[in-house]
């Protein structure tokens, strides 16, 4: 009581000293919680990319990949996987593009990577983690390249692309109407290079373009199925927002996409090599590169 | 013996495996779709869930780790009846969880170091492993059982995994100390124990020698013999053939467990002082050897501590299964800690329960799972779908932590949102128009044939006129074929359909449609059969050369119960081979649709006695009436849980416009409402 005493008094006293001090207290005290928080938030989130793509492309294996640097064994998945990888330096990241190849004092960036499950069943755990706002830097619709050249996985493959992609153009109209809205990337990597019966890269492009020319156009034309049970069906409008790309165009280009704030790459590459070989995955981190 | 063992995650990563034959990986994969997604299990006589799957010529058995997220699979030939795989996956989940459990739970975990438990696991399968059937060997260890004394057959009945009947001799040999410690330590039987152990294992007594030759023809006695052979003629040469090999490893390790078991109990001396005296010199000589096999082989960095971590290893996986057996009979056994210790328990419990973060109990969640079970009820969802979801609900959130800030209520909510999601959701989407086109367009065009099935008066005709409107639409041409030749006034009705319809489409200028029929009395699948020749008829047409794309059959309603006219089904499903089948079902309250549903999907059999579509036997349902249901669209999920078959179309009204598709999360909304 004895000592703290004066210092109350000095406090409360009309003396400048006093008046300084709480000045300066209640103009620092907000400016240091806010940078306290501000860290606290940015420290976490880690720029995240999305793994998906039909079931057996290859997406657990790349993720384990990107994660450890050799792809362990995987099966079917039924949960999504997280995992937190560090870009090699052979991938620049598009911030440290000016500087020195020499530089080394700076630690390669890191990243977050999601993989979904691609079973049938279990899509809607990725298209959910796609339609709130996420902060995904981008999306790795991955493909394999041996399964498409058979129509059954072709279809599957760009049925899915085309449901992603479509996810993707309607959250750009809604955010358009309400905020500023940010593009997304799409990576769409052609896995599974290696093998003898894998489609180059350029056919597998063009044939996923038709494809996904195809199923947009059997979808314009199937079965309502949004409205369900006694709800009136809103005509055009509703067309003209479940169609994938420029309303009415006969062909599909991934160029197209654009237009709504999705930009389409198309890389190839490898997860696994054959026998004791390396997988061959540059061109991917060199795109995440690009977009961290 | 076993093809290969795996551990992996629910995200598809393998954490550890280990094979001895070369196992495709498509079977384990289909073993995660059939059923952990699909939850397609194959079901018993009694209706039972069974607990293995059968792949090519494979079995799988697993188990897993819910709150870990990891799934323990064996594999082996389904020839085989390996009865100890069960302890096996016992045990590797017990010890695997407890190593790495800790790591798991972190959060980025793809890779696991799992290089240790290549030696556990080794030992686990030298300990368990019984290297036989347990039908054979039931049968051969007739013998031994009549020769020990009383008390000691007990213990084998009991301890079944401990006292694996004849195969490698050695191995019971040696276990048997630990069984009978345990035993004291329980106190069903001290005494007697430790004297009949020699007699039931000694391989140098003569009641062995009739043990062996008592025991019938196939690999595992033979091995025995072989072992047999080894310890008593030539037990110092025979050092590096390699099954005696691995027997002998066994006994070296448990020879220092021995040490170690007597220092911990008395009247094991007993034992010790047997064996000791027992040991013949060739005996002696060949533990030298072992001891050097040892040290060369794989036991290579693991050395005396080594053991006595395998050690330990045994006396734990004793306790792990003789756990797991006491669990199977009582459940809850509730230690109530006191007026006051429960009341603040519970008062933490109630806080928890709002805040999150609250471990899942069994007793929390039957009262939530109660109601919610009576909400799919009020729903119009079947009793036992009603139940399957709630349990595999409850599978899913047992032992799991509530998020923050969430309470057992919406995490159960949660949880049957995707369950009912997963349901429902078909494996892969229908797309109508696409088969369509990719069927009767070249190379080997064809008309695409669908049947429409149900029972009387559930909407057949009526659905089957949508599906053509909804094809003319498309500009297909469709055959509508008479296929009730049974009920009088059928193919009337069906001809003002179709007169309607082709009104309708010539108005819109859109394909054409006709009625094939053949009156009354003759056979569906003859007529069926031929309306598909005539619409493959190629006279005098353009396009593809054919006169229709699109066959649509309507088939005779039938009670589901009515045997004579469901077996005629089968033939109706062989002869007119359709691309589609397409059930009619009510939503309707009430109606047995789900009892219809199963009699109808198993008329569907190919020649070869396999069900169609998968093994589902039909392709889709349509459900009926649905706009008179409101939210109780419970019949959806009965009927894809009861068969696995996804609905495809609703039909919502009284217009040939009002079929639709199924929107899956609409469903879910409804019934969680
Ligand atoms: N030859 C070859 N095989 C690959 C390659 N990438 C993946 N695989 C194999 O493809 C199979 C499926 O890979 P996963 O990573 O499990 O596929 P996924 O996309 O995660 O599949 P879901 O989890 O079911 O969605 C595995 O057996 C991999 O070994 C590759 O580049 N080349
Ligand atoms: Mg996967």
């Amino acid at each position: 009581m004895a000592t703290s005493s004066p210092w109350l008094t000095w406090a409360f006293s009309p003396t400048i000293s006093a008046i300084l001090v709480t000045l300066v207290i209640s103009l620092l005290l907000p400016v240091l919680v806010h940078s306290y928080l501000y860290r606290k938030a940015t420290a976490q989130a880690l720029p995240a990319f999305l793994l998906i793509g039909p079931s057996g492309a290859g997406k657990t294996s790349l993720l384990t990949l990107f994660a450890n640097g050799t792809p362990s064994p995987t099966h079917t998945s039924q949960e999504t996987q997280t995992a937190t990888c560090q870009l090699p330096s052979s991938a620049l990241a598009s911030t440290d593009r000016y500087r020195s190849v020499n530089d080394h004092t700076h630690d390669q960036p890191q990243l977050l990577l999601i993989d979904t499950p691609g079973h049938g069943k279990l899509r809607h755990h990725a298209l959910a983690s796609l339609t709130p706002a996420t902060a995904l830097k981008g999306l790795i619709f991955v493909v394999d390249s041996a399964a498409v050249s058979s129509a059954a996985g072709l279809t599957e493959t760009a049925e899915y692309l085309h449901d992603v992609l479509l996810v993707l153009q309607k959250k750009h109209t809604q955010s358009r109407t309400s905020k500023g809205s940010q593009g997304i990337a799409v990576l769409v990597a052609v896995n599974k290079q290696d093998l003898f019966t894998s489609l180059p890269v350029g056919l597998v492009r063009q044939r996923l373009e038709e494809e996904v020319a195809r199923v947009r156009l059997t979808r314009s034309k199937g079965l309502l199925v949004d409205s369900g049970v006694g709800l009136t069906d809103d005509g055009e409008a509703d067309d003209e927002s479940n169609w994938l790309g420029q309303y009415g165009s006969k062909e599909f280009k991934f160029g197209h996409m654009e237009e709504y704030g999705v930009e389409i790459e198309v890389v190839g590459g490898n997860v696994k090599g054959e026998g004791e070989e390396k997988g061959r995955v540059d061109g991917w981190w060199g795109w995440i590169g690009e977009n961290l | 013996m076993l093809d290969a063992f795996e551990i992996l995650t629910t995200s598809g990563i393998v954490l550890w495996r280990r094979s001895y034959a070369p196992v495709p990986s498509s079977v384990v994969n289909s073993l995660v779709g059939d059923v952990f997604i699909e939850d397609r299990r194959p079901k018993d006589a009694q209706g039972q869930q069974q607990t293995s799957y059968k792949k090519d010529k494979y079995t799988l058995k697993w188990t897993s780790a819910k709150d870990l997220g990891v799934v323990f699979v064996a594999v082996y030939q389904s020839l085989l009846h390996l009865s100890w795989v069960d302890n096996l996956l016992t045990a590797v989940k017990a010890l695997f969880t407890k190593d790495y459990g800790i790591e798991l739970k972190k959060a980025h975990v793809t890779k696991l170091n799992t290089q240790p438990f290549d030696a556990t696991f080794d030992a686990l399968v030298r300990k368990l492993d019984t290297g036989s059937t347990r039908r054979q060997s039931e049968a051969d260890s007739e013998g031994p059982i009549e020769l020990t004394p009383p008390s000691s057959a007990a213990s084998a009945s009991e301890e079944a995994v401990d006292e694996p009947p004849p195969p490698p001799i050695p191995a019971p040999q040696f276990k048997k100390p630990a069984v009978s410690r345990k035993e004291q330590f329980e106190g069903t039987s001290t005494d007697a124990t430790p004297v009949p152990t020699p007699d039931t294992s000694r391989p140098s007594t003569p009641a062995s020698h009739i043990l062996t030759a008592k025991s019938g023809p196939g690999k595992a006695s033979r091995r025995s013999r072989k072992a047999q052979h080894t310890l008593t003629s030539a037990p110092a040469s025979s050092g590096d053939e390699s099954s005696a090999g691995r027997n002998k490893k066994t006994a070296t390790k448990a020879k220092r467990r021995w040490d170690a078991d007597g220092f911990a109990v008395e009247g094991e001396d007993e034992v010790l002082d047997y064996s000791a005296a027992a040991d013949s010199q060739q005996e002696q000589g060949e533990r030298e050897v072992d001891v050097e096999d040892v040290n060369a082989s794989q036991m290579g960095s693991r050395t005396g501590k080594g053991q006595f971590v395998l050690k330990d290893l045994d006396d734990e996986v004793d306790a792990i299964l003789a756990s797991s057996k006491q669990q199977v009979k009582p459940d809850s056994t509730e230690g109530d800690a006191g007026l006051l210790g429960s009341a603040t328990s519970r008062l933490t419990g109630l806080f928890r329960n709002v805040v999150g973060g609250k471990t899942l109990t069994k007793q929390d969640l039957i009262q939530p799972l109660q109601q919610m079970q009576n909400h799919l009820l009020e729903k119009n969802v079947a009793r036992e779908a009603a139940a399957r979801l709630c349990a595999s609900v409850e599978a899913d959130l047992l032992n799991q932590r509530t998020a923050n800030f969430t309470s057992i209520d919406s995490t159960i909510r949660e949880s049957m949102s995707k369950a009912l999601t997963r349901i429902l959701t078909p494996t892969s989407s229908l797309d109508l128009l696409r088969d369509v086109t990719t069927t009767i367009s070249p190379p080997n065009p064809r008309p695409y044939v669908i049947s429409i099935v149900g029972v009387n008066g559930v909407g057949k005709s009526t659905n089957l006129s949508k599906i053509a409107y909804f094809l003319l639409q498309n500009q297909f041409r469709v055959l509508v074929v008479a296929g009730d030749t049974f009920r009088s006034g059928a193919v009337e009705q069906l001809r003002v359909h179709v007169r309607n319809l082709s009104e309708l489409s010539r108005r819109e200028d859109v394909g054409k449609i006709e009625l094939f029929e053949k009156g009354y009395g003759k056979d569906a699948a003859t007529v069926a059969r031929d309306a598909v020749t005539y619409a493959t008829n190629t006279a005098g047409t353009e396009g593809n050369g054919m006169l229709f794309d699109v066959v649509l059959i309507d088939t005779a309603g039938r009670r589901h119960n009515d045997t004579r006219l469901m077996s005629s089904l089968t033939k109706f499903g062989q002869l007119a081979n359709p691309d589609k089948i397409f059930m009619v079902g009510e939503a309707l309250v009430g109606t047995d649709s789900v009892a219809q549903a199963r009699n109808f999907a198993k008329e569907f059999v190919d020649t070869k006695g396999k069900l169609r579509n998968n093994g589902v036997g039909m392709d889709g349902f349509i459900i009926s009436k649905c706009d008179t249901v409101g939210d109780m669209v419970g019949t959806l999920v009965s009927m894809v849980h009861a068969t696995g078959i996804p609905v495809v179309f609703l039909g919502v009204g009284q217009h040939y416009g009002d079929l639709r598709g199924l929107n899956v999360g609409w469903a879910v909304d409804k019934l969680m409402k």
